[in-house]
């Protein structure tokens, strides 16, 4: 068993350790392995755009931010009605990364952040919202075209990425033509006239990656909460519709109470696929990055500069993930376990 | 449910994979019988099969067509078994349980670029694995193009073996106690005791991880473009050759890269076919 957690964490601690060593150790023939000097210069020149930065204030803050939001979510977990609290706890953490290059100068690299943040929530939303009601749908239906939906779902989740990220990016690019060549382009509109944005465009948008991410993930999303759908009995919301209520009020006020394992489960999911996307990112969006675009063109130089900013950036890109996933690992187990028995 | 009722519950999703899944593909066949360049995307230009002879005279596509199997037929068992081996170490583990999993879970939830960049931090130089191997061997190891495939195929190991590890497990925990001991009562030992009693309960999830695996062994880009880059193009599977026909910078041929797509979709549809069969022959089964 040790053995086994060697073979799996080895690299992750190899590279925190690298991420604070002093370029001279990492550089040098033999591995430093202890008793090195420890700096945060390699976090300081990934993500601020300043030299005399004292990191600890920075550290502090980000312990901060995430001791508020650890808290909310505690008291979320013990309260009948959680979700105010986890709203509250995401709330925090957005305020606090809009308002962080207030007080610090960030980088490019802060705005990855921020791009990757909205692409992943954006994702799951709408994908959670629109399979929530396929996959309902599916799972009480019992005519044949649920089947063929079904199985055609199954057969997209087996096409490579590659078959539809160069129709999206044709596309996408077709669509901006039109847009321009018909004015439509530069009209403005109040709700979508975000600051930096003079032209409504697709290609090269956090809107065109959201878009692809959730068109991919859709039928291993309806497929899994259908398989969440099934083991609920059927005589609940029956029953709710015996007392007057329509099919649509029974699922809201009676199913989806009782999903929030299947939700948070399939959640994670497309957070992980989110988060992780590089070929349509790279592809779909040549300058609105996220972070593993990001921290893949750190890595073309050879010096050891980059050495330990790309370590820096490993570190900062897995340990948010890393923490959600952990907080939630029960769910994620029971997850694959249930989609699996039925897939 | 009635029909109706239930087109209002899924047209949403039907309507989004329509739109950007069907059509795309739709797309992708008419794009590969286009002449369609990169730095010249307004002027297709219909050229037939032209595109297809160009891909199935390309040596480069067969060698990726070649690894990508290799690949496949690798990564795949080697996962699952490892994997079923270390569901079965986890369930009979008592305590902090949670932990260990946490850390095997790890490697499976990291980004995957990340996730290869710092599997190959440890064999370039001055990284802990090139560090061990001049110390017993008094040579330095460096990544190249001989052993680049190898490194790939473990590392995409390491990265997947959590999936079929924590499904195995997720599946084990639904085996009823009294069958093991039942089998151990009539003396089974525990090969026996593996083969009858807990992989027959296992079965559906085997071909659920099995088909899975397949299918993202056989698409898998991330890792293996990290490994290689413009390095290494010999160790290119056969997503990542296919990215680097449509997109190279300045020469990309989208019209070619997309008859590769689809060559590429055929070839797992080939394999997929008898499962997605039996898969509708299920659902029908269950209807009625």
């Amino acid at each position: 068993m040790i053995l086994l957690v060697v073979w799996s964490v080895t690299p992750f601690v190899w590279t925190a350790q690298t991420s604070i060593k002093f370029t001279r150790d990492v550089a040098s023939k033999t591995p430093v392995l202890w008793g090195y000097e420890t700096t945060a210069n390699a976090y300081r020149n990934f993500w601020l755009d300043s030299d005399d930065v004292n990191m600890w204030g920075v550290l502090a803050f980000v312990l901060v931010i995430a001791a508020i939001a650890a808290a909310l979510g505690l008291i979320g977990r013990r309260a009948r009605h959680g979700w105010p609290w986890f709203l509250g706890a995401t709330a925090v953490i957005c305020v606090a990364l809009w308002r962080f290059p207030r007080f610090w100068e960030a980088n490019d690299e802060y705005d990855f952040l921020v791009n990757s943040v909205v692409v992943t929530l954006l994702t799951m939303l709408i994908s959670l919202s629109i399979g929530l009601l396929a996959g309902y749908g599916l799972a009480r239906y019992t005519g044949i075209s649920g089947a063929v939906i079904l199985i055609v779902a199954l057969g997209f989740r087996a096409l490579p990425r590659t078959a539809f990220v160069l129709p999206y990016f044709f596309g996408a690019k077709e669509i901006d033509e039109w847009l321009t060549s018909t004015g439509v382009g530069s009209w403005n509109f109040p709700l979508i006239d975000f600051p930096g944005i003079d032209t409504l465009q697709v290609l090269d948008t956090r809107l065109a990656i959201v878009l692809a991410l959730v068109a991919v993930n859709q039928p291993f999303t309806i497929w899994m909460l259908r398989s969440f759908f099934i083991e609920v009995p059927k005589e609940m919301e029956e029953a709710a519709m015996m007392d007057g209520a329509t099919r649509l009020q029974a699922f809201r006020k009676v199913i989806i109470p009782i999903m929030w394992p299947a939700i948070i489960a399939t959640g994670l999911f497309t957070m992980l696929l989110a988060y992780n996307e590089y070929l349509f990112v790279r592809v779909l969006a040549p300058t609105e990055w996220t972070l593993p675009v990001a921290i893949v063109s750190l890595t073309g130089g050879e010096s050891s500069r980059t050495i330990t900013e790309a370590a820096a950036a490993s570190v900062s890109i897995t340990l948010p993930i890393v923490i959600v996933i952990i907080l939630f690992q029960k769910h994620l187990v029971r997850g694959l376990g249930a989609g699996a028995v039925k897939g | 449910m009635n029909r109706r009722t239930f087109w209002w519950f899924t047209i949403p999703s039907v309507i989004v994979m329509l739109a950007l899944m069907v059509f795309p593909l739709i797309t992708t066949v008419w794009l590969g019988f286009q002449k369609l360049l990169l730095r010249d995307l307004n002027n297709p230009e219909w050229v037939g099969w032209d595109n297809y002879r160009d891909v199935l005279s390309d040596p480069e596509f067969w060698a990726a067509v070649q690894f990508t199997l290799v690949f496949v037929v690798v990564t795949v068992p080697a996962s699952m078994i490892f994997g079923l081996a270390v569901a079965l170490l986890l369930d009979r583990i008592g305590r902090g349980r949670a932990i260990y999993m946490a850390a095997l879970l790890l490697p499976f939830i990291v980004t995957p670029v990340v996730g290869t960049l710092i599997y190959e931090d440890l064999f370039e130089r001055g990284g802990l694995v090139s560090w061990l191997w001049e110390v017993f061997t008094d040579d330095a190891f460096a990544v190249s193009a001989s052993n680049v495939k190898v490194l790939i195929v473990v590392q995409y190991i390491w990265y997947v073996m959590p999936f079929a590890m924590i499904t195995f497990f997720a599946g084990l925990q639904t085996l009823p106690e009294e069958r093991v001991e039942a089998a151990a009562l009539d003396g089974a030992g525990f090969w026996r005791n593996l083969w009858h009693v807990t992989l027959p309960h296992l079965r559906l999830l085997v071909v659920f991880v099995g088909l899975i695996s397949v299918m993202d062994a056989y698409r898998v880009y991330d890792s293996v473009f990290v490994w290689t880059g413009n390095r290494f193009t010999e160790a290119h599977t056969l997503a990542v050759y296919n990215v680097r026909i449509a997109t190279a910078f300045d020469i990309g041929r989208l019209g070619k890269g997309n008859a590769i797509a689809v060559l590429t979709v055929i070839g797992i549809f080939v394999v997929l076919i008898p499962f997605l069969w039996r898969s509708y022959r299920d659902q029908i089964a269950e209807r009625t």
